[in-house]
């Protein structure tokens, strides 16, 4: 019940679209009436648009951010273990952090054109630095008197990097993939926007060329739902997965 | 050195003259850049991949130089900021009072927590066609886009900083006889401006990022836009001149930024800093 | 007094760890380095409860990392059976004040975490771990996190993860340090119980002269840094007898060694206030 209450605002705004538009207060042009753009939303689902532009849509994000997520986590950890590795990528990637991702948008299209190959290393690219710095301050952090735990209790050196030290930085590291997923939406929404050919990012302005603003507002929702969707989903699993935290 | 059993032994850090230790210190800031730069030439020079690829990394600075000497480069720059700036000042402003709004009235807080909750992780760059049918594509659709994506983080920075405002102070305060008023502006504030501050430091990148792929949306004069043009007619030397003017006008605007907070919060700094005992 | 001094002396053949003119130089990440350890010659008996006794800064904690091979032997040597140290290993547990326990796994699964190791198979592993929880009194909490148990009972996890490997060494860091009053005799009394049942050499770092007299058969007394033995002493008392910490002997004992730490005390914080 205080679930419905909390969201009441929602629905409450819903209403209110709904009504304005109907009533001719805002242009139905410029904003057509939510239940317009709820059918429109229906028709793409049956045709299949929707779900064809949104499987290529998901499937670039999905291999690009694990991308990010496996090399970003593995380089994290290196740079935290061996001093060598710390000193050699350390600098580059405190300079290449705070670098705006959305300017590698047109170098990956000049490299891999319009398709999907650019959307991923994009994402891959754009996602990876985050998870770095999360995994590598996770690890850091490692408490050696479990280090030594482990050792004494007969891990070698590696056993210590997969049994402690990964396990240590996992807080943190699941933290960053929580704004790296973010991300990557930003990116592919962005991406797909301004260089693709098909996506849902695609859809959205072939859609709006055409003037079928009803179907390009239902898909601009769908694509924000889905990003809040995955956040959600996302904060359950680290939810399920630190549940051993106080 | 006696050899490692699993940890990694201290080392006795060198007792040098200050000023020397400092000179060296930046020195070793800037020798990363240096070192990538170096790489980069090497690269692109050796012939692993094409020009087109990946051009010499002198080729991309004197192609920086050559829009700088025609004035492309400053006015593109200037319109990227001037959007990304206006936009991060809107935020800025609406997002604390929004944010001081939701803190102090329940009714504002209940009307707005969802749209802020479920706000917050979306992509809300999808919303950008919305913005271009809605007020065009000129400079209010793109500062209306920075707007929004960036008074999140704000909105959110300032309710935490006025939750974790010490419920004693507030009290000492009224207790004085302060009007509300002063309460927000002489206790609330200054003591939630930490956290405040911290939302603003994630705001302005944002900004940035998104004018940029509004621009490139868009098309026309700025950075973004003079990017995608580049990438249109396969000018890959321009494409990676923005990419390393963008990254320089992002890390100035970064360093500004951190600059800002030291100066503003030097009180809170302080309180911080450990003892000298 | 219950206790004898006996003197220092090295190549003492019935010894298990030979430790000999082993000094320790700490390197802090700011600041100069200090020496820790000065000369330090000891020797452990096989099988013998043996506690490193001394005030804060003086080194013990340091030297028990260093027989349990987490610190380099820079100058001196440690053996152990006649060979050096040259890392940790499954053959000198350690059990430290704050429990290490892996936050991430259950009770079981840290108990497990060391039978794995030593290669087990599956069958024998369960059934090891089982009777080390057991014996630790923990039966019922196998699924239990951490962070769901008292200090006491984290502290008798972390004794069940070690002893379960079966080392032949025990170093065990203040490890009733951080549990109250009450636990902290709880736990010594259950300490010797199972000490009793399968005697193994124990070192035992502590800076509470009361427990060192109650648990150890000979407490080594050390000087304030840079940390060197002052004195060992031989505890003749029964510990099996549940009064004996109100016997004469007992508080005599104590009595006569604080005196000793006293020292090393005073030492020590004017060493503190000075630097």
């Amino acid at each position: 019940m205080s679930v419905l209450l909390r969201h009441l605002p929602l629905v409450l705004m819903a209403i209110a679209w709904e009504m304005a538009t109907r009533m001719g207060l805002v242009s139905q042009l410029a904003l057509p009436p939510l239940s317009q753009v709820v059918l429109a939303w229906i028709e793409m689902l049956k045709s299949g648009e929707l779900v064809a532009n949104g499987t290529s849509s998901l499937w670039r994000a999905g291999a690009g951010l694990g991308l990010a997520i496996a090399v970003g986590a593995a380089l994290g950890l290196a740079m935290a273990w061996w001093r060598p590795v710390n000193a050699a990528l350390g600098p580059l990637v405190e300079m290449l952090y705070p670098v705006p991702k959305s300017a590698l948008i047109p170098v990956t299209v000049l490299w891999l054109g319009f398709g999907d190959g650019s959307k991923i290393l994009l994402i891959f690219l754009g996602c990876m630095l985050p998870v770095t710095l999360g995994t590598f301050n996770g690890a850091r952090g490692s408490d050696y008197a479990l280090v030594w735990s482990a050792r004494s209790l007969g891990a070698n050196r590696l056993s210590v990097l997969w049994d402690v030290v990964l396990p240590s930085a996992l807080p943190e590291m699941l933290n960053a993939i929580r704004t790296a997923l973010a991300l990557a939406f930003i990116l592919l929404v962005s991406a797909e926007l301004i260089v693709a050919r098909e996506g849902l990012g695609y859809l959205i302005g072939y859609l709006g060329a055409n003037g079928t603003y009803d179907a390009m507002f239902a898909v601009v929702l769908t694509v924000a739902f889905l990003g809040f969707a995955a956040d959600r989903a996302y904060q359950a699993l680290m939810q399920r997965l630190l549940i051993w935290r106080d | 050195m006696a050899r490692l059993t699993g940890i990694r032994s201290e080392t006795v850090p060198a007792t040098q003259p200050d000023a020397i230790l400092r000179g060296l210190a930046a020195a070793g800031r800037l020798a990363p850049i240096v070192l990538l730069a170096l790489a980069w030439e090497a690269l692109a020079a050796s012939g692993t991949v094409t020009p087109f690829q990946l051009p010499r990394f002198s080729a991309v600075l004197t192609r920086i130089w050559t829009d700088a000497i025609a004035d492309d480069l400053a006015l593109n720059t200037a319109l990227t900021l001037y959007r990304a700036l206006v936009g991060f000042g809107i935020a800025a402003v609406a997002g604390i009072l929004i944010g001081v709004g939701m803190s102090r009235y329940g009714v504002v807080r209940w009307l707005l927590d969802p749209i802020v909750s479920v706000g917050f992780p979306m992509p809300k760059i999808a919303f950008l066609p919305v913005m271009m049918l809605w007020l065009g594509v000129y400079d209010l659709s793109k500062i209306a886009m920075v707007v929004l994506d960036a008074i999140f983080p704000v909105i959110t920075g300032t309710i935490a900083g006025i939750a974790g405002v010490d419920r004693q102070l507030l009290w000492s305060a009224r207790n004085i006889g302060a009007t509300e008023r002063e309460v927000l502006w002489q206790i609330v504030l200054p003591a939630a401006s930490p956290q405040i501050m911290t939302g603003l430091q994630v705001a302005l990148p944002i900004a940035l990022i998104v004018a940029v792929v509004a621009e490139m949306l868009m098309g026309g004069y700025g950075l973004g836009g003079a990017m995608v043009q580049a990438s249109r007619f396969a000018d890959s030397r321009g494409v990676f001149a923005g990419i390393v003017e963008i990254a320089v006008v992002g890390y100035v605007l970064v360093k500004a930024m951190a600059l800002v907070r030291r100066r503003l919060l030097i009180w809170h700094q302080e309180a911080e800093a450990p003892s000298t005992l | 007094m219950g206790g004898r001094v006996e003197e220092h002396n090295p190549g003492n053949s019935g010894s298990q760890i030979v430790i000999e003119g082993v000094n320790h130089l700490y390197r802090p990440p700011k600041g100069r380095p200090l020496l820790a350890l000065e000369n330090v010659s000891l020797e452990v008996r096989p099988r013998e409860f043996l506690a490193l006794l001394g005030p804060s800064g003086c080194g013990k904690s340091t030297l028990l990392y260093l027989i349990g091979g987490f610190l380099p032997t820079e100058r001196g040597s440690i053996l152990l059976d006649g060979a050096s140290i040259s890392g940790p290993g499954p053959d000198r547990g350690i059990v430290f004040q704050h429990f290490a326990l892996f936050p991430w796994k259950t009770v079981r699964g840290n108990v497990l975490y060391g039978l794995k190791k030593m290669g087990l198979g599956r069958d024998e592993r369960e059934k090891r771990a089982q009777a080390f929880i057991d014996l630790v009194g923990l039966t019922g909490f196998e699924d239990s996190y951490p962070s769901q148990l008292s200090g006491g009972m984290k502290q008798r996890t972390a004794i069940a993860r070690t002893l379960a490997i079966d080392p032949k060494i025990l170093l065990m860091d203040e490890p009733f340090g951080a549990l109250d009053a009450q636990t902290r005799h709880l736990m010594q009394s259950e300490l010797l119980g199972i000490w009793r049942r399968s005697p193994k050499t124990v070192i035992f770092v502590t800076h509470d002269v009361q427990e060192a007299v109650h648990l150890a058969d000979r407490v080594a007394v050390m000087t304030a840094r840079p940390g060197r033995i002052k004195t060992i002493v031989n505890i003749g008392l029964d510990k099996g007898d549940p009064g004996i910490t109100k016997s004469k002997a007992f508080i005599d004992t104590v009595d006569a060694i604080w005196g000793l730490v006293r020292e090393e005390a005073i030492k020590a914080q004017g060493a503190r206030v000075s630097s």
